[in-house]
């Protein structure tokens, strides 16, 4: 499962590194940072992207 | 005593008058509940305030449908004309109380990812121990307190106040001596005019003169970090730069504000509140107390319930439709979190406290959109470590009396809540 960041968009909320750590990172500018661009399909990774606050997170199909 | 939402004569329903806030609980709700199902965006004239010509009024949001379409929209809905305020007051002064809450992408983004790195859940981690040992702390006074007073305590002025106050000070680097002055001109900025918490000064004078005196400590307290940097947030703030300029000092002062306040207010409306629901659940108190695996969904629970702040402004950049109501730009939309976090349509039973509940999706923090709660993961982990705590250490604490709410629309407050604890004799 491919997932993509719009780091203009992310406010660091951090939902996404609550919700599913080993995916996501709020970085030291602020923004979310990918730990894994292809992660496992995973309903934490799902969540993450679905509640993500400001809709910065997608999620594609692997390439 | 219930009351039921037939039983609310919605026209004597104003949201604009402060006195209406401090009325009961289940009558707040009950009346909430017949303009959502009723009036969805039932229209309200704006109070007056001394000085500010009279707006054109606003609409009240109570459906958690409408509330998620207008949050997730900030370019339609815009922030940028004022939040925190029912009223068009001058720029220069929503900017400064309303700091990022009254501001829009693409600066707001930027000026909020300064801090945002400090407000994650890896970062708090570290300061796991730290909250701990405030809270520790903050229970053993309140038992001393206790047994010196023949077992009264006051559940907000000896336990809610002071935890989230002195976890935000720390964070902020704000130093012992005037943290009480933080939390007096804290309560005056979010009074909401409340007669009770403005000692001399008209309303409108009070409040500017906190600002002001808030901003001079952080004036002081930025030219210590320049020449003496260290690992808070104040020191952040100074040395931030966006688009490669430092912020002024007008925004520094304004962030340094909404941090404080925000960080003080909030969490002690969800412990007071907190802790009076569960005194009002008995069943669902021992259900928690007996299982440390329920402080999560718990925790979520008493945000949804308690919805510590009422409502956040949003104001339409042009003509549109929403949830079928027509609108033209300029329109005032005032976003009723506790409406929305009771709406049926979204949470079963939702009259019920219920510290299982789970899923929650609760707009306790606010809903979807750029302006979600800078601080949800800290509240988070105050209000998990201090309910454990109560149960551990204060376990005889018995609310004795009604609580004496604030007289604000925009804070679900309590002023003061009495309790005893059973054990002292």
């Amino acid at each position: 499962m491919r997932v993509g960041a719009d780091r203009e968009r992310c406010v660091g909320s951090g939902q996404c590194e609550l919700l599913a750590p080993d995916v996501f990172e709020v970085g030291d500018d602020g923004a979310v940072r990918l730990l894994q661009e292809d992660p496992a399909d995973d309903g934490a990774v799902r969540d993450a992207v679905q509640q993500c606050p400001t809709g910065a997170l997608s999620l594609g199909d692997a390439p | 005593m219930t009351v039921a939402p037939e039983d609310v004569d919605l026209s004597t329903v104003d949201l604009s008058d402060r006195d209406w806030w401090a009325r009961p609980a289940q009558e707040r709700h009950a009346a909430l509940d017949r303009l959502r199902a009723e009036q969805p965006f039932a229209f309200f004239a704006e109070p007056d305030l001394p000085g500010i010509p009279a707006g054109p009024g606003y609409h009240a949001v109570t459906r958690y449908a409408d509330l998620e379409a207008i949050s997730s929209q900030p370019a339609l809905f815009c922030s940028g004309r004022g939040a925190v305020s029912m009223q068009d007051v001058p720029a220069e002064l929503h900017e400064f109380y309303g700091s990022l809450i009254s501001m829009d992408d693409p600066r707001h983004a930027k000026i909020r990812r300064i801090v945002s790195k400090t407000f994650t859940p890896r970062m708090l981690e570290r300061t796991l121990d730290s909250v701990r040992a405030v809270v520790d702390d903050v229970l053993a006074r309140a038992r001393a307190t206790a047994e010196a007073n023949g077992g009264v305590v006051d559940v907000v002025t000896d336990l809610a106040a002071p935890i989230p106050l002195r976890v935000i000070c720390d964070m902020m680097g704000v130093p012992e001596e005037d943290r009480p002055g933080v939390l007096a001109r804290s309560n005056v900025i979010l009074s909401g005019g409340d007669p009770d918490l403005i000692e001399d000064d008209d309303p409108l004078t009070a409040f500017l003169t906190a600002g002001m005196e808030m901003a001079a400590l952080m004036e002081r307290l930025a030219a210590e970090r320049v020449a003496d940097p260290r690992d808070d947030l104040t020191t952040a703030l100074v040395r931030s730069e966006v688009d490669g300029e430092r912020l002024t000092h007008q925004e520094i002062a304004s962030f340094f504000i909404l941090l404080l306040v925000a960080g003080n207010e909030t969490t002690r409306n969800a412990i007071s509140q907190g802790l009076l629901a569960l005194s009002e659940w008995p069943q669902e108190r021992a259900r928690w107390a007996a299982d440390p695996s329920l402080d999560r969904t718990a925790v979520e629970e008493v945000v949804r319930w308690v919805s510590p702040v009422t409502w956040m402004r949003r104001t339409a950049t042009r003509d549109g439709e929403v949830g079928g109501h027509r609108f033209t730009a300029g329109e005032k939309f005032l976003l009723f979190y506790n409406a929305a976090n009771r709406d049926p349509a979204v949470f079963a039973d939702p009259q019920r406290f219920d510290v299982g509940r789970d899923p929650n999706p609760h707009v306790g923090f606010g809903s979807k959109g750029p302006h979600f709660c800078l601080g949800a993961h800290l509240a988070r982990r105050e209000l998990q470590v201090t309910f454990r705590a109560v149960f551990d250490q204060l376990p005889d604490l018995e609310v004795t009396g009604p609580p004496d709410r604030l007289r604000s629309s925009f804070v679900n407050g309590l002023k003061h809540l009495p309790a005893r604890l059973t054990g002292v004799r």
